[in-house]
């Protein structure tokens, strides 16, 4: 098993891009998906120690691929990051995440953030 | 008895164009029923000898009546269609005939005939001119003359004389009914002259309302708004078709039409029959020109006093409703358009900015100065335009009513010190001062929403900052009474002229001409009127003072909440 592994679920390739730098910057393996029935199977299969979860997805949405890594016992301990760039949908899901960003979310931002999740 | 009083009123009924001869020829009428009446019964009893006279003098009397009967029905038609005398001379003279032969020459010279002989005198002043009298009382004294002569008497001139008495008599009597008639017909007359007068008058100033209430009728029909007018007891006097079009309530159901059931007749949502209450009773709660939606059209409301034009008293109110659906539908697209393309365009700039930053952080390597100065330019750039694309999307999230104010206990304290890592760097850069400063009486923690008073301080600094050159920006935030307290940004800049004012808060405008501005100080004009729509989505309150060369001040007062809402 990887260590440190981020799973990176994100469609825009630009965004993928620069988030998959910043986790990599802050330490990861990173793994970038960009379709949400391709993170779906991806989620059964491996145990990240993040999730970066775009809520906006082709295929299976966000919502859905939240409610499956809440139902999976064994990611209880993988630290979600949703990234949305609705305020008020950062609001609703809230409490379903270690941590809500709405984006625009800088480079610098995510590889800070994330860089303490390896240290703690 | 109806039937019959009818028949005898036709009976005798004439038309004449002089009232006096229809008078007499009615009388005449009369007359002739009556001897009619009389001589119908009498002839079967003459001819019959149902009484015990004479069977010779039966027959004649019966002849005689018969003849009678002829000539009363001749003179009655004569009189039906002819004006003037001619049949009551003719009935007079075959009266008199019949009186002359119906006795004896001894009776009618001296005896009881002499009696009947008044008949006819009378008669006349019944049914001819006065004065006629005397020509009948002179015939009669004639006829009785020449009959006495005939029997070698001598004639009786005391009858003739009381023949000329009762002719007197008559004669008086007649023309004083004659003269009273007159007197009377003239006053009818002046009376009737005084009831047209009258009338004509009121016909030309009910002609006068009605053009002019058909002007004003007019004018009200041709107006496309709908108009509606209350009286005091909110009360509709007055409503013009287009409102009937627009509400799609009849103009009879408006007319009259209570205000509690103007607002019901159609099923319009609750806030709209309250701001429509609200306009028209002037309650304080009232918005000065309310949008209410109406079936699927949206109408814009404004309302007026109604002053009586002589006392200047307040009679009630008019209400205007104008149909702005399409304005409304435009104004939304356009909001969306908005918010959709600065999603849009939001995007890549993010990309943009992701990838100058992965440069910068030297991710694939280190940069060498002139590289990283390049790079360092493209994110100032970028982060202009992220800036101006996020006000955009910011006015549209607000007009679209989609952004909401979300209240938290937030430290006074962080309000200031998140401003100063904000803008610090920028006012340094510009060679100004930033103070900021928290008033002793303001709390320690204030329940609020933390971005959104962020971003009003942000945007109002930051606008301080476009418009200053030189000195400094004090940002205080002060306790206002028990119930509110205030945000104040206060520069040493340009300052605003008085005349812009009222403009300053409007979207897409800068004070000044717009393009000039635009091209000294930058930016798309929508940093204060986001502030003004955050300020009035937390019932709050901006101001601004300043004047050329003055510097300006902007004042937000905002409501101080104790406790959360609903927590």
């Amino acid at each position: 098993m990887i260590e440190n592994l981020a799973l990176l679920i994100e469609d825009d390739e630009d965004l993928s891009d620069i988030f998959s730098n910043a986790l990599q910057a802050a330490g990861y393996h990173v793994e970038a998906i960009l379709d949400g029935k391709v993170a779906q199977e991806r989620l059964t299969q491996v145990v990240p120690k993040i999730i970066l979860l775009d809520m906006h997805l082709p295929h299976v949405n966000g919502a859905d691929l939240l409610k499956q890594i809440h139902a999976n016992d064994k990611l209880k301990n993988s630290r979600i990051i949703i990234t949305t760039a609705d305020n008020v949908q950062a609001e609703f899901y809230r409490n379903m995440a270690t941590i809500v960003l709405v984006k625009p979310i800088s480079f610098a931002q995510l590889r800070d953030l994330t860089a303490r999740f390896l240290t703690i | 008895m109806k039937k019959i009083n009818a028949w005898i009123q036709n009976f005798i009924e004439v038309s004449s164009s002089d009232p006096d001869d229809q008078r007499r020829r009615r009388n005449l009428n009369i007359i002739i029923l009556g001897m009619a009446v009389l001589l119908i019964i009498q002839i079967p009893i003459s001819l019959f000898n149902l009484n015990n006279i004479d069977p010779q003098d039966n027959l004649f009397i019966g002849l005689a009546s018969i003849f009678m009967l002829l000539s009363m029905t001749g003179i009655y038609w004569l009189n039906r269609v002819k004006e003037g005398n001619l049949s009551s001379y003719i009935f007079l003279a075959v009266v008199m005939l019949v009186v002359s032969f119906s006795d004896t020459p001894e009776q009618i010279a001296n005896g009881r005939s002499l009696f009947v002989f008044m008949i006819p005198i009378v008669m006349a002043s019944l049914i001819l001119q006065a004065y006629s009298t005397f020509i009948f009382a002179a015939v009669s004294s004639v006829i009785i003359g020449i009959v006495a002569t005939s029997i070698n008497q001598s004639p009786n001139v005391t009858a003739m004389l009381s023949y000329f008495l009762i002719a007197l008599i008559s004669w008086m009597s007649s023309s004083g009914l004659q003269s009273a008639l007159k007197d009377l017909r003239t006053i009818n007359a002046d009376l009737d002259q005084i009831v047209i007068e009258r009338t004509n008058e009121l016909a030309d100033a009910l002609t006068r309302e009605r053009i002019e209430s058909g002007r004003n009728q007019a004018i009200l029909n041709s107006i496309a708004d709908g108009v509606i007018v209350f009286d005091k007891q909110h009360v509709a006097t007055l409503a013009n078709p287009a409102l009937s079009e627009l509400t799609e309530i009849p103009v009879q159901t408006l007319q009259g039409i209570s205000l509690d059931n103007f607002v019901q007749v159609k099923s319009i949502p609750q806030k709209s029959q309250q701001s429509i209450k609200d306009l028209i009773q002037k309650s304080e709660h009232s918005e000065i020109n309310p949008r209410v939606e109406w079936g699927d059209k949206v109408l814009s409301a404004s309302v007026a006093d109604v002053h009586d034009s002589k006392t200047q008293e307040t009679i009630g109110s008019v209400a205007v409703f104008r149909d702005i659906t399409q304005e409304t539908q435009i104004e939304k697209m356009k909001d969306n358009f908005v918010a959709v393309v600065s999603h849009e365009l939001r995007t890549p700039l993010n990309a943009i900015m992701g990838h100058a930053e992965i440069l910068q952080e030297g991710v694939h390597g280190p940069l060498n100065e002139k590289q990283l100065s390049v790079t360092q330019r493209v994110m100032v750039n970028v982060s202009r335009l992220l800036s101006m694309v996020g006000d955009l999307l910011n006015e549209a999230q607000i007009r679209a009513g989609k952004l909401s104010v979300k209240p938290e206990i937030i430290q006074t304290a962080s309000l200031l010190e998140n401003l100063r890592v904000a803008m610090d760097k920028a006012v340094t850069d510009k060679g100004l001062e930033l103070i900021t400063t928290i008033g002793n009486d303001m709390p320690e923690e204030l329940i609020g929403d933390a971005q959104r008073l962020q971003q009003i301080l942000i945007n109002l600094t930051g606008n301080a900052l476009k418009f200053t050159e030189i000195g400094s920006i004090a940002v205080s935030l002060n306790r206002v009474d028990d119930e509110h307290w205030k945000i104040e940004v206060k520069d040493t800049g340009v300052g605003i002229a008085e005349n812009e004012l009222p403009f300053v808060f409007e979207a897409f405008r800068q004070a000044n001409n717009l393009e000039f501005t635009t091209r000294q100080y930058g930016g798309i004009g929508l940093g204060l009127s986001i502030v003004k729509q955050l300020v009035e989505l937390m019932n709050g309150e901006i101001q601004v003072t300043s004047g050329i060369g003055k510097g300006s001040t902007f004042t937000v007062v905002l409501p101080l909440l104790k406790e959360m809402k609903g927590a």
